[in-house]
């Protein structure tokens, strides 16, 4: 059984403003990342993942809730633990008219870091060549490389990243994705939040999506994604309207487009095939529509008020503070 | 040890205050090569003529108080009758004056070390404390503003030390940097009086009163570097500081005093941070009122008054103390986002 790494329960956080008065940001967030596992920090501008990490990283007072980073309740016992804790938060400014090695350096002497750590972090992250140069001659994503090379510096157990992939390039991106995944072989938890639902869900083995400060869904990914298969496969046969018709005789919801078919709540794609060939039909082509990441990411951030939400143990939907809905993830399918 | 070798490493490096350091350095240049320039060592007839006239000078004190004290006695001196003398002779008493007449006072083109070392003295503790304020400023708010500061405690989430670690690095630097180069300055200046001027009478009287101007000097810069830092980082930014200053010379040192001066309130210059840092820097400062003697119809009235560093000391610590622990205070809690 795996320890929780991070384990952050009930958190609040309330922002109040002269100019724009009292905002939540943060509305009675759950979050649980365990030892080992790559997790996706996924929500919408504004949702509040950042605020949640700044909380978590002793940056942000929370009105309540508890959490604890490597078993140490935080923020009171972080700097027991924040030797073992790499981070970076949103984008990461630093002085322009320091070089990269200067940059590291001063904070691998403030965190009493062996000095020559630096090399081998700017090596790591594909700055060895750059180390020399000033900041402020960096691009946005060379700067986002200092701030990963940062919170490397310290060999960290557990790697929490705010948009690493900002300002990446596509070549960029894949050397940080090759870097999360390495990390995580050596056995490096990471925490990472980003908008870029495709590189997360190339690097995560599990995801928390975030909206309107609350938890709306939480899992392994693979469970996350297969609460939302709808079954559905795309058809084509050369008479679309005869196969429509044959296809909603059998039982089989069908909805037609110009030029193919598509089948929903059919987990076996035999049956079309069988239904269709059985009245001399051929079936040209038969894909499962599998959804992705990005949908089911839409669907639960672009509509918490959707009644095919799956809300998971432990969270509840944006607008309705009880927890009587709470309906495990992993036992329902988007057709309830 | 190892955040206080970051920090002052961090301090050293930045720009700001790479720049501050080179006007202060170009600043003493200009000071001391107008100063050699315009300065040639006494030739013996300019100084013992320089003498002569001190001493001339010195008689004619003594002779009025002289004249003095016989007028009191009831004797009648040689051309008395067109002489103002005043009531109380001690005014006249040479040995209660401030300074005496000496030979420096006579020599023109002549640099003089023991005329105008103070004044070069207070020039300098002015750019210093300038300099304590503005690198006190934006070392902090620069660090907040920029990010710094939240980097450093994601390695080291002790809010409060690290702060402290940052004042006390920021204090000692810049006292570092005020004591070297005011003895450079003073010693500089020595040498040019040297060898192109006149050095003067010296004595330990001279070289203590000196010290002292150099030593409340000293202590001054540290308090307006703390309170620029304070400034800064409750306003989490370097502008907060400039802005804060700026806005008290205007309102309440200049604003306020023309209010005060048509309110008619008594003593007004003891409401103005500026009369403190006087006395500090000065030992004293006189100052006159005119709402004392306002209701004295007969009779002499002495309107004046004197605020002595004693208590320009507790005013100005008991501010920077608590703007600073107000700062701490703020940064403690503050959420930074």
């Amino acid at each position: 059984m795996t320890s929780p790494v991070i384990e952050i329960e009930g958190l609040r956080k309330t922002f109040h403003s002269l100019r724009r008065g009292r905002r939540v940001a943060v509305d009675g967030f759950d979050l649980l990342v365990e030892a080992g596992q790559v997790h996706g920090f996924l929500g919408p501008n504004g949702s509040g993942k950042t605020t949640t990490l700044r909380a978590l990283l002793g940056l942000v007072r929370a009105d309540s809730g508890s959490m604890r980073v490597l078993g140490a309740t935080t923020p009171e016992r972080l700097p027991e633990v924040a030797g073992r804790v790499g981070a970076i938060v949103e984008s990461p400014q630093f002085y322009g008219n320091f070089t990269g090695y200067r940059t590291l350096r001063l904070l691998a002497l403030a965190g009493g870091v062996p000095v020559t750590r630096v090399d081998e972090v700017l090596a790591q992250v594909g700055l060895a060549d750059r180390g020399d140069e000033r900041v402020k001659g960096y691009s946005l994503g060379m700067k986002q490389r200092l701030a990963v090379a940062s919170a490397l510096l310290k060999r960290p157990e557990l790697l929490i990243l705010d948009e690493p992939a900002n300002g990446l390039d596509p070549a960029g991106i894949r050397e940080m994705r090759d870097l999360v995944r390495s990390l995580a072989a050596n056995g490096v938890t990471v925490l990472v939040s980003s908008h870029i639902l495709a590189e997360i869900q190339l690097i995560c083995d599990h995801v928390t999506i975030i909206s309107r400060g609350r938890r709306v869904t939480a899992g392994p990914v693979t469970e996350v994604l297969a609460g939302f298969d709808d079954h559905e496969h795309l058809v084509r046969v050369d008479d679309l309207g005869r196969a429509e018709e044959l296809l909603r005789a059998a039982g089989i919801t069908v909805t037609g487009h110009d030029d193919h078919l598509v089948v929903s709540g059919v987990p076996d794609p035999v049956a079309v095939s069988r239904t269709l060939g059985e009245q001399g039909l051929w079936v040209r082509e038969l894909t499962p529509l599998r959804p992705d990441l990005e949908s089911v990411f839409l669907e639960l951030t672009g509509g918490s008020a959707h009644p095919h939400i799956p809300w998971q143990v432990g969270s509840a939907p944006p607008d309705q503070p009880t927890t009587d809905q709470q309906i495990d993830l992993g036992m329902r399918g988007v057709d309830a | 040890m190892n955040l206080i070798r970051a920090e002052v490493e961090r301090l050293t490096a930045r720009r700001f205050v790479q720049l501050m350091v080179v006007l202060l350095m170009a600043a003493f240049v200009v000071t001391a090569a107008t100063t050699l320039a315009g300065s040639h060592q006494p030739t013996p007839a300019e100084l013992a003529q320089a003498q002569r006239a001190a001493a001339s000078d010195l008689r004619s004190m003594e002779l009025e108080h002289a004249r003095c004290l016989a007028r009191d006695r009831g004797e009648r001196f040689p051309g008395d009758d067109h002489l103002y003398l005043p009531r109380d002779c001690s005014e006249l008493d040479p040995a209660l004056r401030d300074r005496l007449p000496v030979a420096a006072d006579y020599l023109t083109g002549v640099f003089t070390f023991t005329r105008q070392a103070e004044p070069l003295l207070y020039f300098l503790v002015a750019y210093l404390v300038l300099f304590g304020f503005l690198v006190g400023a934006s070392y902090i708010g620069a660090d907040l503003n920029s990010g710094g500061v939240v980097n450093l405690l994601l390695w080291r989430p002790r809010r409060l030390t690290v702060l402290g670690t940052k004042l006390g690095t920021l204090l000692g630097a810049v006292l570092t940097v005020s004591a070297l180069a005011s003895l450079a300055y003073l010693v500089t200046f020595w040498v040019i009086a040297q060898v192109a001027g006149y050095p003067g009478p010296t004595n330990a009287a001279f070289w203590s009163g000196l010290g002292a101007v150099w030593g409340r000097g000293l202590i001054l810069v540290l308090l307006a570097t703390a309170t620029g830092f304070a400034i800064a980082t409750m306003g989490r930014h370097t502008s907060a500081a400039l802005g804060a200053v700026a806005a008290y010379l205007v309102v309440w040192e200049l604003g306020g005093r023309i209010v005060l001066q048509i309110l008619d309130v008594a003593r007004p210059e003891q409401l103005m941070l500026g009369s403190y840092i006087g006395a500090w820097l000065a030992g004293e400062v006189s100052f006159w009122d005119s709402t004392a003697c306002r209701t004295v119809t007969q009779g002499y009235c002495d309107g004046s008054y004197t605020l002595t560093w004693q208590p320009a000391l507790a005013v100005l610590v008991l501010l920077t103390a608590g703007l600073s622990a107000t700062a701490f205070a703020i940064f403690r809690r503050r959420d930074l986002i």
